[in-house]
């Protein structure tokens, strides 16, 4: 009986603290300042035993039972603190008192634990011996559970599984000391069936650990999650608040209800517009139709090719109510003709002509994207633009990534396009730039556009031409190339040194 | 941001944990086969078991070319272009190509053998003028530097080397290396750089490609007479990671250890090219998805219907000014003939001894200078593969230490935005112990053993290749292509050997230029073409 009790406190202990560092890791990775976050955590954890401790004295009575059933408590509330916070995170408002709530919680159970052992074990040991072989085991226990934490649990298992491995155990202990002291329990089958129902739910969730993990991370949003869905290409996420619907494409903001149209107007318009009589347009990329939307506002554009990858995006904005309502139905006009299909392979294998061209792709972020900035995409876009034709490319943040910027201005002019750089500020993005490409030089802002536009006009469409010094680059930037992809270096440091900050 | 990056690397780490939980799944089986260069039917020649049928059907043509690897689709491009219509290629596998031999499957063609070529000299003017023909080279610039169709120059990122935990940015090694090794390399590197501009007494440069136009000054030949490794040790070269790059780049170009390769050749690995172009840096590369598999296809494009496969010559003879090739129709299981005024031969030495019946002096002089390595070369389909930390996925991807020479990545040269499959051709050449017995070896290993060496390799790098793999095939190439070994390139015997004996007999093969590259193999087969065309026009 004697070594059975102690290898149930020295699992407790390991088990306690576990459960006290993954609440510590957790909170500093959701909410940041790790400092703050492992002190208060552990002054708490240390507080609540205290109250248990306290507590103690007002059970009285079957002293086994309390102290298995306060296992298995501790092995349910522990075991799915992680899972439940992840989860909880992006809905509580008040995430941190659910965590400490938690905390105290387990910190009065295990504070409950080692007094009543000791007086179930007094009248077996010697009180100096009692004293000290529960202390030890708990502190050897303490001992072991802050190294496994950062050594093997953590690279291994993960915080969800860690939690949830940590309240297997306490269970399988509550178990094992219900089978071995049946006879001096009262109900000990009840103990057992609740022991074995707790024990099956963790283990499933242990299995689905994963699961678990994906789910709360499309959570980790600031808004509510209204869509969520992964295509091959990507993961695709909707946010709605009171204020305004957010796309996110593998977690990287695409647009705002709020102000997309400073975007997608500055986007067509000042291209558009400068064209008399536009019959066929092409929009690469640029899947949620918004651009398509603005494009459909001229009555002489006759047919609009939108070439996007990624079938889940063009289905979803062609029939989903709340996105239709956005782009205004865009998708399904009669004029517009959506091909699921690699821009660039296609562009390859096509030779139609166009007068405009939107080039609206993700940002170079990697070598794969930074193909469809080099010089031999834009040679391709020259191929299929008519010769009064212009076409605009969404080229980043002049402002955060100005080499960037440059970079795949002199790469349009490298394919010999005459270029005018443009750019405005969208609230979400920031400062956002454009470059608009013809074949002949002497592009002039639009004196006239649709009506019913609320952000551009001729005089907003002039004072996009300018560029204040903090946008410019002294240097000579290089031409982006499929064998050198320059843009992409320049992109990774401009983007991470900005968001560092 | 960057809490959002956390815990998404918590979440990599708890798939980890589950992919540790599902390792019993390891030993399933992995699809796919051992495609051999067909040496059964190649044996059957060795064996002499054909001579004794009858010959069913006797065809006579001008040129007679044996071999449609790179050097005999090089002639009979050659005759052709010079208006000689009349000739036959035999090859004996099922398709032409020899060590450009390409594939493909439903992700992207990928290639079988030799995979890329460098930047060519600008000297080479046949060279050049059938890579603007194959729309390599577009056009050229003001200063008449060749400007490159820059959806055949290696993509970026070109090449990462997997060392002390890291994928670092390109082959040479870097990263964790200390600052002795560090000049150590630098100062290789400049001395190489020396070697590619230096020029001989008969002011030739020092390295050229061909081989045999390179100089002939004892001051370079002497370097043919020791090991790479020996002349690094000489030149106080100490650097463990530059003894590993020249040992790898003697093993990636010639199949050979450094320690048996020629410091001749080793040094023409990096002084032999000196190509210049508009519009790419000097040590960039010219690559498909199919590897040189397209420019076998350019150099077949008008000669296809010239070429009989599946084609096993058994014999020649020489017979009043005629030759007589005798060659086993694989398909029909039929003896044929072909009455030729001129052969070109351009298999490697080791058959065309047998093939011209050479006496027991010469033979053995073959057997004693030409080594051919073995190389095993698989091709490996597969799903998403987890990454270790630096460079991206490259087209070339090399192991530290490895005995592999890594892969290669032939979606790499496709505009698609994403390939989530992927094919990766996988090279070992099997240099461990002598070509003899690397070979018996090789024959006797199943594709289960294959597997496993491939899939250990691989792990180091790739921790989920066993659940991502989808089928490994494996080509075992048993006589891979001619070593360079010491005393190799400026003996006598290659010289010696380098003609048949017949005034209607050519050869033409990488083995005899020296050195198995693209460049030497064209130009092997030009110039026997070329001293064919010139007798047949006298």
């Amino acid at each position: 009986m004697q070594v059975l009790l102690l290898l149930a406190i020295f699992v407790i202990a390991t088990c306690g603290l576990i459960y006290e560092l993954v609440a510590g890791t957790l909170a500093s990775y959701l909410l940041g300042d790790s400092v703050t976050q492992f002190s208060t955590i552990i002054g708490v954890y240390l507080f609540s035993m205290g109250v248990g401790s306290f507590l103690s004295k007002y059970f009285n009575k079957h002293l086994f039972r309390w102290f298995i059933v306060i296992e298995l408590m501790v092995g349910f509330i522990g075991g799915f603190s992680a899972p439940v916070l992840f989860l909880m995170f992006p809905l509580a408002s008040s995430f941190r008192v659910v965590l400490y709530a938690f905390v105290f919680l387990t910190g009065v159970l295990v504070g409950l634990e080692i007094p009543l052992l000791m007086r179930i074990l007094k009248d077996k040991l010697e009180f100096k011996d009692l004293v000290s072989k529960v202390f030890t085991f708990d502190y050897i226990g303490a001992l072991l559970a802050s190294l496994l934490f950062p050594l093997l649990l953590i690279p291994y298992l993960g915080l969800i599984r860690t939690s949830l491995f940590f309240g297997i155990l306490n269970i399988l202990v509550g178990l094992l000391l219900t089978f071995k002291f049946e006879k001096e329990i009262r109900c000990s089958a009840s103990l057992k069936f609740t022991a074995i129902v707790l024990l099956l739910a963790e283990l499933f969730a242990f299995a689905f650990g994963d699961t678990i993990m994906n789910y709360s991370e499309t959570m980790t949003f600031n808004d509510n999650v209204i869509y969520a869905t992964s295509s091959p290409y990507q993961r695709i996420v909707i946010t709605r608040s009171k204020r305004e619907m957010r796309l996110f494409l593998n977690g990287n903001l695409q647009f705002s209800t709020a102000d997309e149209y400073r975007y997608h107007e500055a986007l067509v318009h000042p291209g558009l517009a400068a064209l008399s009589n536009p019959k066929h347009i092409l929009v690469l990329g640029g899947g949620d139709g918004l651009a398509v939307r603005e494009i459909l506002k001229y009555p002489s554009v006759e047919s609009v090719t939108l070439v996007d990858l990624d079938k889940k995006m063009t289905g979803m904005f062609s029939t989903n109510y709340l996105l239709i309502e956005v782009n205004q139905q865009s998708l399904t006009n009669a004029k517009v003709k959506v091909i699921n299909a690699d821009a660039f392979s296609w562009l390859k294998e096509n030779k139609q002509q166009y007068d405009f061209i939107v080039i609206d792709f993700p940002d170079p972020s990697n070598f794969s994207i930074g193909k469809l900035y080099s010089n031999t995409f834009y040679k391709l876009i020259w191929e299929h633009l008519a010769a009064n034709g212009l076409t605009v490319i969404q080229s980043t943040s002049p402002f955060v990534a100005p080499k960037s910027f440059w970079c795949i201005n002199a790469t349009i002019e490298s394919a010999g396009f005459f270029t005018t750089p443009y750019h405005n500020m969208v609230p979400s993005f920031g400062e956002w730039g454009y470059i608009l490409a013809a074949k002949y030089n002497g592009y002039k802002v639009p004196t006239v556009y649709p009506t019913g536009l609320k952000y551009i006009n001729q005089a907003v469409a002039q004072q996009m031409l300018l560029f204040p010094d903090d946008m410019k680059v002294k240097d000579t930037v290089p031409v982006n190339k499929l064998n050198n992809q320059a843009l992409v270096d320049f992109f990774e440091k401009e983007w991470n040194a900005y968001l560092q900050q | 941001m960057k809490r959002r990056k956390f815990i998404k690397n918590v979440s990599v780490l708890a798939a980890g944990g589950s992919l540790m939980g599902s390792c019993a799944t390891s030993s399933k089986k992995i699809p796919g086969k051992i495609i051999g260069a067909s040496s059964a039917v190649g044996h059957l020649m060795r064996d002499g078991k054909l001579n004794s049928k009858p010959v069913s059907e006797t065809m006579t043509v001008k040129v007679a070319v044996i071999g449609s690897g790179v050097s005999g689709l090089s002639a009979a491009r050659q005759l052709l272009k010079n208006k000689v219509e009349d000739f036959v290629l035999l090859e004996l596998e099922p398709h032409a190509g020899g060590n450009a031999h390409s594939g493909s499957n439903d992700i992207s063609a990928y290639p079988w053998g030799a995979h890329y070529v460098p930047l060519p000299n600008n000297d080479l003017k046949e060279y050049l003028s059938f890579l603007e023909e194959a729309g390599v080279i577009t056009s050229y610039n003001g200063q008449g530097l060749p400007v490159y169709n820059e959806y055949h120059l290696c993509f970026a990122p070109e090449e990462r080397l997997f060392i002390n935990g890291l994928w670092q940015h390109g082959l040479i090694p870097n990263f964790g290396v200390g600052e002795d090794e560090q000049q150590q390399i630098k100062r290789f590197l400049l001395l190489m750089d020396e070697f590619r501009n230096k020029k001989g007494n008969d002011g030739r440069d020092a390295f050229s490609i061909p081989v045999n136009n390179s100089s002939q000054d004892e001051v370079f030949l002497l370097l043919d007479k020791m090991s790479m490794k020996e002349w690094l040790q000489q030149n106080g070269f100490t650097s463990p990671h530059l003894h590993w790059y020249c040992n790898y780049a003697c093993r990636d170009d010639f199949g050979t250890r450094y320690d048996e390769c020629s410091a001749w050749a080793g040094i023409h690995y990096f002084a032999g090219r000196k190509g210049k172009a508009a519009n790419a840096d000097s040590g960039d590369v010219i690559t498909w998805p199919e590897g040189n598999g397209f420019l076998v296809k350019h150099l077949m494009k008008e000669i296809g219907s010239k070429i009989k496969t599946n084609s096993l010559v058994t014999g020649i003879k020489q017979d009043n000014n005629k030759v007589e090739i005798v060659y086993w129709d694989v398909a029909e299981s039929l003896l044929k003939k072909v009455v030729a005024d001129f052969c070109i031969i351009s298999t490697p030495m080791f058959i065309t001894q047998r093939l011209l019946n050479y006496d027991k002096a010469k033979s053995d002089k073959v057997h004693n200078t030409f080594h051919y390595c073995p190389w095993m070369v698989a091709n490996i389909t597969v799903k998403e593969l987890e990454e270790k930390r630096g460079e991206d996925l490259c087209w070339d991807n090399v192991l530290y230490e490895s005995e592999s020479l890594g892969y290669v990545e032939a979606t790499h040269q496709l505009v698609n935005q994403l390939t989530p499959r992927k094919n990766l051709t996988y090279y070992l050449p099997l240099t461990k112990t002598d070509p003899v017995t690397e070979r018996k070896k090789a024959i006797e290993m199943k594709h289960e053993d294959w597997v496993k060496i491939i899939l250990d390799d691989l792990k180091k790098v790739h921790t989920n290749i066993e659940t991502a793999v989808e089928k490994i095939n494996v080509m075992i190439w048993g006589h891979a292509m001619i070593q360079p070994r010491t005393n190799y390139i400026s003996g006598t015997i290659r010289k010696e050997l380098s003609h048949s004996g017949f005034s209607n007999i050519e050869l033409a093969h990488t083995d005899i230029a020296g050195i198995s590259i693209f460049e030497e193999a064209f130009y092997q087969g030009i110039n026997a073409a070329d001293s064919v065309i010139k007798k047949l026009a006298s």
